[in-house]
């Protein structure tokens, strides 16, 4: 790699693992990245190849078989996956997030039911939050989850559920009290795909992470067992809005990962085409295009430790942090992406350099887990005071 | 004052190898540059043959009986008999030469460890130097470490040392006449860790070993399975007995055999020509063959490293190459 | 199975260079000798389906402890890192009498070596050790066995292989046949921190005022100097496959290889 994040930082295990993650991105997962995005074949080699490495179990506890790796050292893994390929990358991000409500609120019964799965990497777990009419306007939730005595019957559609046709396991959001107040209404329930009723209604065709399959599932009556519900009635909004402060890091980290795929094959480009009898490195159009994109990329890149470091320690204002987090790294993957393209030239345009994917890829971290617009509410209401 | 040993090395059929020649002639050039005997010494259950073949090289040969080393791995036992030879001298050796063959290097270590003295490896050169700057008058070895960023030439910072010579670093020369032949028969036995051989398997052959060929076709991954492989071995063919070749990719992927896989972990050759189709040139191969006299490199990719360091780099596909070339060398013979 | 396996950290390919002092800089990037993890997972095999321990042993500068870590993350035991400031500049004779020495203090059935370094090693020192130690010395190794009281090798040779077989204890030298080293699990790592590196200096394992060392190195570098530059590459682009053909006979002529 050409830029190195600044060691005094990192502890010893979160440099040893940033490494190793690193070697088997770079040994085992670019040489498929372009397959991956050309064929949009969901890695299933790779998922099981971060299973028995370990990385997967990354966020889980150690008492249920996973790593107890802090937030820095899983956005590390994140990071270093998605400098060779924003799919991989995001296999970890979506474990971690469709985890995080059962490890945020979940009880040790639950805990012990799930997360052994989770954490062997055996079972994949995704978030169902999303609707078509539910997306920046999160409580706008239409499914429906009705008690039924010892079970939850849940009705309803979600939408842009990445993993959705490839887990074992779906934390879904529904109505649980349509009379309550807008924050109130829904409850988080983990729900095993495998249940009658379930079933995957559409895959999306994408500009970018196409490795990756986001689903439209439908809920056709599905009943779910009381003791697969996550926290009280009523909980969900709020659980909902505390796991995208943990799990927006992780997005940060692969739009930091994919600035640095970026800003490494540009810079190898321009130490080799020659124009004008040139590299066209010598050429401070070129250089300074490369030095923009490493100053923003950096920047990204020490804000999203900032910010995990931050979230760790748990103070108040973790949702200001991760919201900003977001916001640059998305931000800078975008505008890093599109320079390399640039640096590339004609030949950016061309699927036979990684570049364009990785432009097409790095849109996808301006809008998912919140769009920039909503990171920025979010940053607004915190120097404002939440009700503003 | 001490001479040079050259210990030859004697194949499983009986005869001395090439390398053993080669390890001859060079140590015949020093002798002369630094005034010092040269003899050899064939230690083996039957070493006639190769002690008369080594003898077409050297004025005297010690052909040493020896039973035990009829069984291979021989090293060891060689090793012993050669250092008893060497304690038994009137006038011991102050270096010996050996092959840097798999079963040299297993020799030169052992005698290292028998006669306490060090090691050389020449990869590139070797030479005499005169005494300069205390380091004393002996064989000066050149090699090309780092994957060929630096040349180094090394010394013995004593009177004494073992050199282990590289194939194809020397042509072999033979003497105006043949030099004689003195048997000596092996004292006692030997006390060395015995290694029982159970069974050998003979594995069928590839072609002409790639250390000794002069020209080497060779293959990467862009070669894309063995049946490419089949069709550089007739490109070989066409282009004086040439030896196919190929990188760690291709022996990873199961297309040809690790004897015939070039580079670090591989073997090093030094051919007259080295032509390489599909081979991106990454350093862990370079350092097994960029010292090849002239390097062609035919590759798909335009960026691949071979193109820094081959001396005719032609960025095509490898597919529709090596038919034009095969049929382009065919016309030239026909 | 108690296995020693001698372990060389070497500067990583490609980043190695010589310093100040002529000898090579030793503190660049240390990765393990790519043919010592070939080993270092065949001992690893081994004791997973026979049972024992893996111990790392080296002989390096004292802080060099990245391709160590890394070795005790694939799954070895302990490390023993035999460390003092005479051994800068060792020779490969020098270092076989150390690591025979620091054998000598540790109890093993096999011992696995690595075929050669990839920093200019010669294949050497595994023999060497074998010769000093008494030890049968099996090289070449494709395939390791351990059999009743002994061990079982397929010895790569001239025509295909050879099966040979020796008592315990033994030496022997692998190579990259005996399959691909495992990347190091994230577990591994973390578990590594607590693993066991003991450092011994040349006094403790015996050869205090012995003749070992940079001091007493029995090679010398005379001279390092950039190569002679081949010249310049010819390339040619853009030719159908006849046209390419011919231009590589014609350079083939030219250069007097036809």
């Amino acid at each position: 790699m050409t830029a190195a994040p600044a060691l005094g930082r990192l502890t010893d295990d979160q440099r040893a693992i940033r490494d190793a993650v690193r070697t088997l991105a770079r040994d085992r997962v670019a040489p498929r990245a372009a397959e991956i995005d050309r064929s949009a074949a969901f890695p299933e080699d790779l998922r099981l190849l971060l299973a028995e490495q370990g990385i997967l179990g990354l966020p889980f506890p150690e008492r249920f078989g996973g790593l107890g790796a802090d937030l820095l050292t899983v956005c590390l893994a994140i990071e270093a996956l998605s400098a060779a390929c924003a799919t991989t990358g995001l296999i970890l991000a979506v474990q971690e997030l469709g985890a995080l409500p059962l490890l945020l609120a979940g009880t040790e019964e639950q805990l012990g039911r799930f997360v052994p799965g989770l954490a062997a990497g055996r079972d994949l777990i995704a978030f169902a939050l999303t609707e078509a009419d539910a997306g920046s306007d999160a409580a706008a939730v239409r499914s429906r989850a009705v008690r039924d005595g010892e079970t939850y019957v849940i009705s309803g559609t979600k939408r842009f559920i990445s993993h959705g046709s490839i887990a074992s396991l779906v934390t879904v959001f529904a109505v649980t009290d349509p009379e309550a107040d807008r924050r109130r209404r829904l409850s988080a329930f983990v729900v095993e795909t495998a249940s009658p009723g379930f079933s995957v209604s559409r895959l999306e065709h994408k500009m970018g992470i196409r490795g990756s399959p986001t689903a439209e599932l439908a809920f056709d009556g599905v009943s779910v067992p009381v003791a697969n519900r996550i926290g009280a009635e009523g909980d969900g909004f709020g659980l909902a809005m505390r796991t995208l402060d943990r799990s927006r890091p992780g997005i940060a980290a692969q739009a930091v990962g994919i600035a640095q795929g970026a800003l490494d094959a540009a810079v190898a480009y321009a130490g080799q085409r020659r124009q004008f009898g040139r590299a066209i490195g010598e050429f401070q159009l070129v250089q300074g295009l490369l030095a923009d994109m490493d100053a923003r990329t950096e920047a990204a890149r020490q804000l999203l430790y900032t910010a995990c470091e931050e979230i760790e320690r748990g103070g108040i204002d973790a949702g200001r942090w991760s919201a900003l987090c977001k916001l640059v790294a998305g931000d800078a993957a975008m505008a890093v992406t599109t320079d390399a393209v640039q640096v590339f030239g004609g030949y950016g345009y061309l699927d036979d350099f990684p570049v364009e994917r990785m432009m097409r890829d790095a849109k996808i971290t301006q809008l998912y887990e919140g769009t920039q617009q909503i990171q920025r509410l979010v940053i607004a209401r915190a120097l404002l005071g939440r009700d503003a | 004052m001490g001479g040079i040993w050259v210990i030859g090395e004697v194949d499983a059929g009986g005869a001395l190898t090439k390398l053993s020649g080669e390890a001859a002639t060079a140590a015949r050039a020093m002798g002369e540059a630094g005034s010092l005997d040269v003899q050899g010494v064939i230690v083996s259950a039957e070493p006639d043959e190769a002690a008369a073949s080594l003898a077409t090289f050297l004025p005297v040969v010690l052909a040493v009986r020896s039973p035990e080393a009829r069984e291979r791995p021989a090293a060891a036992i060689v090793a012993a008999r050669v250092a008893a030879l060497a304690a038994a001298a009137d006038d011991p050796p102050a270096y010996l030469v050996v092959g840097a063959t798999p079963d040299g290097r297993d020799l030169a270590g052992a005698l290292s460890a028998l006669l306490e003295v060090g090691i050389l490896v020449g990869g590139t050169g070797l030479a005499w130097g005169a005494a300069a700057d205390g380091v004393p008058a002996g064989p000066r070895v050149e090699m090309q470490p780092f994957g060929g960023r630096i040349v180094t030439t090394s010394a013995f910072s004593g009177p004494r040392g073992i050199v282990l010579l590289r194939p194809s670093m020397v042509v072999a020369e033979p003497l105006a006449a043949p030099g004689r032949v003195e048997a000596v028969a092996a004292q006692g036995t030997v006390n060395v860790a015995p290694v029982r051989v159970v069974e050998r398997v003979v594995a069928p052959t590839i072609g002409p070993s790639i250390e000794e060929a002069r020209v080497i076709v060779a293959g990467g991954r862009g070669v894309g399975g063995p049946e490419g492989f089949a069709g550089l071995g007739e490109l070989a063919g066409l282009l004086g007995g040439g030896a196919v070749g190929a990188t760690r990719a291709a022996v990873d992927a199961g297309w040809v055999d690790y004897a015939i896989q070039i580079g670090q972990t591989g073997k090093t050759v030094k051919p007259s020509v080295y032509l390489a189709f599909g081979v991106s040139g990454a350093i862990q191969h370079k350092v097994g063959m960029q010292t090849a006299e002239t390097i062609v490199a035919i590759n798909r990719d335009p960026d691949a490293p071979i193109g820094e360091f081959a001396d005719l780099f032609v960025v095509a596909d490898l597919a529709a190459v090596v038919p034009a070339l095969t049929a382009a060398l065919r016309a030239r013979a026909g | 199975m108690r296995i020693v396996v001698l372990m060389k950290p070497v500067p990583d390919p490609g980043e190695e260079r010589l310093g100040a002092d002529g000898r090579l800089d030793r503190a660049v990037s240390a990765v393990i000798n790519g043919n010592d993890e070939y080993v270092l997972e065949a001992a690893l095999q081994l004791v997973e389906a026979n049972g024992g321990e893996v111990t790392l042993l080296t002989m390096a500068p004292a802080g060099i402890t990245d391709p160590i870590r890394k070795a005790l993350a694939m799954g070895a035991t302990r490390a023993v890192l035999v460390s003092d400031p005479a051994l800068g500049g060792a020779c490969a004779w020098s270092t076989a009498q150390v690591l025979a020495a620091a054998l000598r203090t540790l109890e093993y059935d096999l011992v696995l070596a690595g075929a050669d370094t990839s920093d200019g090693g010669g294949g050497v020192v595994g023999a060497a050790i074998a010769t000093l130690l008494h030890h049968p010395y099996l090289s070449r190794a494709r395939k390791i066995e351990p059999i009743e009281g002994g061990v079982r090798v397929e010895r790569i040779s001239a025509a295909g292989h050879d099966v040979l077989e020796a008592e315990l204890p033994a030496v022997v030298a692998g190579t990259q046949l005996l399959g691909e080293p495992r990347y190091p699990s994230l577990r591994g790592i973390m578990g590594a921190r607590s693993k066991e590196i003991a450092i011994r200096t040349l006094a403790e394992i015996g050869l205090a005022d012995r003749p070992v060392g940079g001091a007493h190195a029995t090679t010398t570098l005379v001279d390092a100097r950039p190569p002679a530059s081949r010249g310049s590459t010819r390339v040619v682009r853009g030719l159908e496959p006849v046209a390419a053909a011919a231009a590589i006979v014609d350079f083939l002529v030219e250069r007097r290889a036809l």
